[in-house]
């Protein structure tokens, strides 16, 4: 077994003072975050402060110096932003913890506690596990049977923070097995 | 002694259905007029609750469920139908499984049981345990049943889902099921009752291990999607059954474990392998087990 923690890249400005985009659903964070990443933004994936939860919840944080540009791009690309947070306290981030088992003809590689298992010889995703979302049964039906480098990213099927971390895991195992991400 | 699964099944739009839940030859599962189809989440829980109550010669479990695929739209048809479904059922054991983890839906739902089915006993996992413990509900709940991962999101009172665990509560050596369990416990964030999934599987009563569960050691269990729903299905039925928490949760235990060995299971097998085991595991065991013989 492997343990293995993986840098963040996506730093919203180490020291920087940093402030909050609220989102009514994850699917909207998710949305943001690729708009702000093509964008060039420095964000981070977190969760809102405490007293702003509503459940499954997802926000992106950037330096505050850089919200009024990013507030008009997302504006602009149509994300439906619920509002700006400018001192989120400790928002804590969804965990990186990576972990791997080698079943010998499986790999299986979790984050957090989503699972996804790829046959190593045929890159066929054999099963997802873990989690307890709505769309992890339906990410189970959309992505198992078919090839690490075929089907989309369980981020762009998926709806909740269950859906990310099972992104993260598939994330890992195309590193771990030479297959680029779709 | 009626077991209630409130949940959700993977098909968009899919219908909202109350009725028990029927295990077909083949496997397939059926709730009122939907099918649910084969896949980890709900379709497992429910497929093993049906097996364990027809060995037990009890009422199969009933389900109330809507098409959800992380929208929340069924999620909120199954609260907003929940009145009618305690009318009905009059549930001695409510289940909730996978749902969008909202707490406010979660604490209508329980202020209405607190009205309507005081005497039930809660079981939560998956989506409805984060709920409950998000919204501070879990020391309303008999039982919940975690995986290691998911104990460390009860231990932390900071966090409102498992994707925000913090690190510091897993350190360097891996998971302490049992050390974590008690956190929850002390914190407000556990069931009186935690099945905690994993290697050895921890039967935790109040912040206490009351007992373990580490054979046989099916390793490829982890990796099939729908095995720890197997679990939750079995205590939960048993539960409905009249088995004491602690009885339930430990053969729950021993029956999924000892069903993975029989179906010799790799990790490209499916759950619905393992609830088409169970009938021979309960056949075989359970009695010994647990003193409930079927006759």
């Amino acid at each position: 077994m492997l343990f293995r923690s993986k840098k963040r890249t996506e730093d919203p400005g180490a020291g920087e003072a940093s402030g909050l985009f609220l989102f009514d659903q994850v699917p909207d964070a998710l949305w943001a975050e690729r708009v702000l990443k093509s964008a060039g933004y420095e964000y981070a994936l977190v969760a809102p402060p405490h007293h702003l939860r509503a459940g499954c919840d997802l926000a992106v944080a950037i330096p505050r110096v850089e919200h009024v540009g990013a507030e008009r791009l997302l504006r602009d690309a149509g994300v439906p932003v619920r509002g700006w947070v400018d001192d989120p306290g400790s928002a804590a981030q969804p965990t990186e913890l990576v972990t791997t088992v080698d079943f010998g003809g499986h790999l299986m590689v979790r984050a957090g506690n989503m699972k996804i298992t790829v046959d190593k010889d045929t890159l066929v995703i054999v099963n997802t596990s873990g989690g307890g979302c709505p769309d992890i049964p339906y990410l189970n039906i959309e992505l198992v049977g078919k090839r690490l480098d075929e089907v989309p990213r369980p981020k762009t099927l998926g709806y909740t923070l269950c859906g990310l971390m099972l992104d993260r895991a598939y994330e890992e195992a195309c590193a771990l097995l030479g297959v680029q991400p779709a | 002694m009626t077991l209630l699964v409130v949940a959700t099944y993977p098909v968009q739009g899919g219908p909202l259905a109350l009725g028990p839940a029927e295990l077909g030859p083949d496997g397939s599962l059926r709730v009122g007029g939907a099918t649910v189809p084969h896949a980890q989440g709900t379709a497992a829980m429910l497929g093993a609750a049906c097996a364990a109550s027809k060995h037990l010669g009890c009422p199969g479990p009933w389900a109330l469920l809507a098409g959800d695929v992380g929208r929340g739209d069924g999620t909120r048809a199954v609260f907003k139908a929940l009145p009618e479904a305690l009318a009905r059922v009059r549930p001695s054991v409510v289940a909730f499984h996978y749902v969008q983890p909202v707490m406010a839906l979660m604490r209508e739902a329980i202020g209405l049981l607190e009205r309507e089915a005081p005497d039930a006993l809660l079981v939560a996992d998956a989506g409805g345990m984060y709920a409950a413990k998000a919204a501070g509900l879990a020391p309303r709940f008999e039982l919940m049943t975690p995986d290691v991962g998911e104990v460390g999101f009860l231990a932390d009172p900071e966090v409102t889902h498992p994707a925000y665990v913090s690190h510091y509560l897993f350190g360097t050596d891996g998971f302490d099921p049992a050390k974590l369990a008690r956190l929850a416990h002390e914190r407000g964030g556990a069931a009186r009752v935690l099945l905690v999934k994993g290697e050895t599987d921890h039967v935790v009563v109040e912040g206490e291990v009351a007992a373990t569960v580490a054979e046989p050691l099916v390793p490829a269990l982890e990796a099939i999607g729908g095995t720890g729903d197997t679990l939750t299905g079995l205590a939960a039925a048993f539960l409905a059954a009249g088995f004491p928490t602690l009885d339930a949760a430990v053969c729950a235990a021993r029956a999924n474990r000892e069903a993975g060995r029989v179906m010799g299971a790799t990790p490209a097998m499916r759950a619905r392998d393992l609830v088409a085991a169970l009938p021979e595991v309960l056949r075989d065991n359970l009695c010994a087990w647990s003193g409930a013989c079927a006759i």
